[in-house]
């Protein structure tokens, strides 16, 4: 009995952390540019890719890991000045665009890679509770996961940087009024959202085999983590959401199969999305705001 | 100061008196880019061209040319859905997959001749009805416009997942096994009387050439009707169309039932002609084809849109012999500079300038 | 009983209480202006009763049903209508087809809709796009859209911004014309001259609640009224 519930609670754990990984660039960039990168995926792969390769180069895989965080945000950075912010004044041609992009971004590496690359093995092994086995390596992303939550938090709520970020995010004309280089925050905020999206990819290729659509997998459960979550609040929204969905999928993955996993979080958002349209983060921190009016005494 | 002219607003039909058979038909109108005797014309000769085809070209090329044309009814379809209602689907393969399964099923299970039309009118009202069902999801949610792609996205990845992991044996309906990533083999072609419609005769061609011809005119009569000029007005600007009293919510969904009936109809054809149908045909790769063909093709022109897909459609074949992974690599960089330098399509840009060119009135 | 009634109605975001307990009748036929300095709530008003917002308390009745709760566009078949403030016409279409959209639902509003083109002279530019007409045109489309469906009640958000003073003069006649043909209108204005002009019962609005109502003449003179305008009412 506690090794079942040690089970459920493990396999919970490690879905919250994979949605709030895959996720947590998409909202970002949604937060801040309003607009869903559909190259998100590719982003995945590329860092994937690089920690791959790294790893096959000598590299340590932790030294891998930062590396492709790095490489992924600078490609990031070069999207947004050459292609994104071409697109601000129509969203929905920004999809079609980044919907280009990731064509050319996964095709093009299965031209240069071709379709399968040496894979990298789970480091850190696993341990038994009761009946089940476990990969220890699944609960460390798990706890980077939370870290990250963390060291955002920080940057956005303790850094001038994410002051700038939040005003922006909130009012960009009144931002820039006050001189915030806002363009330069944009740039930024896509260059964040790559590179988590890297650092994604790279702490999940020990699990899986590395292909070109190696982002495939991911993007299905993000987009609707980003939906549920909306971009009022990025932080709020990622945990939010993630936890609700996991919620949702975490019984019938475990019971029935990750697809039925799957079609479980599809059609929960869908009924989410009929009720609370506005996503999870906006009336969360409306709330938020009503318990902050009702004590005065608090401010940030 | 008034005015003799009182016939400002009628009851039901447009306001201005009709200039021409044309208009007074519905197939042009002003929600309508291109028309006029002069289009007419051009659509009159080259129907007549398609349709002589196999007597001065060869027949293998005409069914090759099959191919392109089945593409053309969902690519039209996300053209009305996309150009006049405005709302951006990556969903519409997800329902060509449906109705092509859904007529495997139902063909395999029911033999031929009368089976299969059957099948395809089941395949087709299914298809229809869960497009519907979805599409109330989306809009009777009144989510915010950009989740409505992403949300179609998601429906096909998943569709594509499911249909991918159902190779097991015990996946099957009826007689139909679904085959998991190597898809439905072995479905019967559409038959009527003595006439098959697959890849190899020529039946299906004309059928396809008479289906575009009959959903292009279909749809410009729609888009020039008063339903149409709603739903040009809902994309112009939503809210100011709902407080004129219309229940927009109805409009979106009739929208994307259409487009998703058509992407079916695509699906079906595609059945009959290949006699398979797999994963691949919903997954990400195949989701981009739509979107890219009425994106170059350019979404306010259903005949833009038709001419783009067929266009595209033998541009990929071409680049596929080569290599099918340079092709998508191609289309994927088309899509995004076609995106930065001609976001209101390349096909159109070009139509619109040979037709200022000709005509010399600003269209 | 009144044709529009609202009763109590509430409506914060976030920090701001926008309405504060409203209370607002309009009978039949009725002519009313909505005045009150910037941010005292009249926009919002409009946004509730078209339903555009719901009130987080409060109700709102129209003809005698209760429509707080009622999506927009079943107000606007009930018979309400609203001119926005910032024309949101269709500018890519025609004047002619502006019109023709802004039917809805079939009736002897065919009628109306024509006396309003001509009354207010667009009756020659029916075939000209709704983009290339001039501001003030563009704003007297948006009201001839407002009364495509026949209603029973238009609001009006400032009809008159940015119109030159004959045009406004039109524009007065135009609404005090509505009443004989049983129209009831809601105005929010800020030109002062204008709202004399209308001559009709005046609602000043002030932070989400109402403050005063009476006729303009003796508005205008009322010093707690003109301490919240901050001496904004001029002439």
């Amino acid at each position: 009995m506690a090794g079942d519930l040690f089970n459920l609670a493990y396999q919970f754990l490690v879905n919250v952390s994979f949605l709030m990984l895959a996720a947590m660039g998409l909202i970002i960039v949604l937060g801040m540019l309003n607009i869903i990168n559909l190259a998100h995926g590719e982003f995945i792969m590329m860092g994937a890719y690089t920690a791959t390769l790294s790893v096959h180069a000598g590299v340590p895989f932790v030294v891998a890991v930062v590396l492709a965080t790095i490489v992924v945000g600078m490609i990031g950075a070069i999207v947004e000045l050459l292609i994104v912010r071409r697109f601000y004044a129509n969203k929905l041609n920004a999809l079609v665009a980044t919907f280009g992009l990731s064509l050319i971004l996964s095709q093009g590496t299965l031209l240069l890679f071709g379709p399968y690359l040496r894979g990298v093995s789970m480091p850190l092994g696993g341990f038994r509770v009761g009946q089940f086995s476990y990969a220890t390596y699944l609960l460390v992303v798990a706890g980077l996961a939370f870290v990250l939550i963390f060291a955002l938090w920080l940057l956005f709520y303790r850094t001038r940087l994410g002051v700038d970020m939040r005003a922006t995010m909130q009012n960009p004309d009144m931002a820039r009024a006050l001189g915030v280089n806002t363009s330069r925050i944009y740039t930024f905020s896509f260059a964040l959202g790559a590179a988590l999206a890297g650092l994604t990819g790279a702490l999940y290729a020990p699990t899986t085999t590395i292909v070109p659509l190696f982002g495939t997998a991911f993007i299905a459960p993000a987009f609707i983590t980003v939906v549920i979550g909306g971009g009022a609040n990025p932080l709020i929204g990622a945990l939010a959401s993630s936890s609700l969905l996991s919620v949702v999928s975490t019984p019938l993955s475990s019971q029935y199969g990750t697809f039925a996993g799957r079609i479980g979080l599809m059609l929960a958002a869908l009924v989410i999305m009929r009720f609370l349209p506005d996503g999870l983060s906006y009336y969360l921190q409306a709330a938020l705001l009503r318990r902050r009016k009702a004590r005065p005494e608090s401010s940030r | 100061m008034s005015s003799p002219d009182h016939a400002v607003v009628s009851t039901g039909r447009l306001a201005q008196s009709p200039h021409n058979v044309f208009q007074r038909l519905g197939i042009d109108g002003p929600l309508t880019i291109f028309g006029g005797p002069i289009y007419w014309s051009l659509f009159a000769l080259i129907l007549i061209a398609v349709v002589l085809f196999p007597l001065y070209g060869s027949t293998f090329a005409a069914l090759n040319f099959t191919n392109f044309l089945i593409n053309a009814p969902v690519a039209l379809g996300l053209a009305l859905l996309w150009g006049y209602c405005g709302v951006l689907s990556f969903g519409q393969v997800a329902f060509f997959g449906i109705a092509g399964y859904a007529y495997g099923v139902m063909a395999i299970n029911w033999g031929l001749g009368l089976g299969t039309l059957l099948a395809a009118a089941g395949a087709l009202g299914l298809t229809s009805l869960v497009a519907a069902a979805f599409g109330y999801f989306l809009f009777y949610g009144r989510v915010s416009s950009w989740i409505i792609p992403v949300l179609t996205l998601v429906l096909t990845l998943v569709l594509e997942t499911f249909l991918g992991q159902t190779a097991g044996l015990e996946w099957r309906i009826g007689q139909a096994q679904l085959g998991g990533f190597n898809g439905m083999t072995n479905i019967p072609s559409l038959t009527l009387g003595s006439l098959t419609f697959n890849g190899y005769s020529l039946p299906l061609f004309y059928l396809v050439v008479a289906l575009i011809a009959v959903i292009l005119i279909g749809l410009r009569v729609l888009a020039n009707s008063h339903f149409g000029h709603v739903v040009m007005a809902i994309q112009e600007d939503a809210e100011r169309t709902e407080l004129l009293g219309y229940d927009i919510r109805r409009y979106q969904l009739v929208v994307f039932t259409i487009a998703g009936f058509l992407a079916g109809l695509s699906g079906v054809l595609y059945a009959t002609w290949g006699n398979f149908i797999q994963p691949s045909s919903v997954g990400l790769l195949a989701a981009t084809l739509p979107v890219l063909w009425v994106a170059i093709g350019g979404r306010r022109s259903l005949s833009s849109v038709l001419i783009g897909t067929i266009a595209l459609s033998a541009l990929s074949d071409a680049l596929a012999v080569y290599s099918g992974d340079l092709a998508f690599v191609v289309m994927g960089a088309l899509l995004l500079f076609g995106m930065m330098a001609a976001p209101d399509g390349i096909v159109i840009t070009i139509l619109r300038s040979l037709a200022k060119l000709l005509v010399r009135r600003p269209l | 009983m009144s044709l529009l009634a609202l009763k109590g109605v509430y409506r914060s975001f976030g920090g701001i209480t926008a309405a504060d307990g409203i209370d607002l009748t309009l009978e039949a036929g009725e002519r009313r202006c909505l005045i009150g300095p910037n941010g005292a709530g009249k926009s919002t008003v409009f946004k509730l009763i078209m339903g555009l917002l719901r009130p987080d308390s409060g109700s709102i009745s129209f003809a005698g049903h209760e429509i707080t709760h009622e999506q927009p566009f079943r107000r606007v078949q009930r018979g309400l209508s609203m001119k926005y403030q910032t024309t949101r016409i269709f500018p890519s279409l025609t004047l002619a087809q502006n019109m023709f959209i802004a039917r809805s639902r079939a009736g002897d509003a065919t009628a109306l809709a024509s006396w309003a083109i001509d009354k207010l002279g667009l009756g020659a530019l029916r075939e000209r796009r709704a983009g290339e007409l001039s501001y003030g045109q563009q704003h007297w489309l948006e009201m001839c859209m407002a009364l495509g469906n026949g209603p029973r009640v238009v609001l009006m958000d400032e009809p008159t911004a940015g119109m030159t003073p004959e045009e406004s003069r039109s524009t007065a006649t135009f609404i005090r014309e509505l009443e004989g043909r049983g129209i009831a209108a809601i105005v929010i204005e800020h030109d002062m001259g204008f709202v004399r002009d209308l001559d009709a019962p005046t609602t000043v609005l002030h932070q989400g609640r109402v403050f005063r109502q009476g006729r303009m003449a003796e508005i205008e003179v009322d010093p707690e009224v003109q301490r919240i305008y901050l001496g904004e009412i001029h002439d």
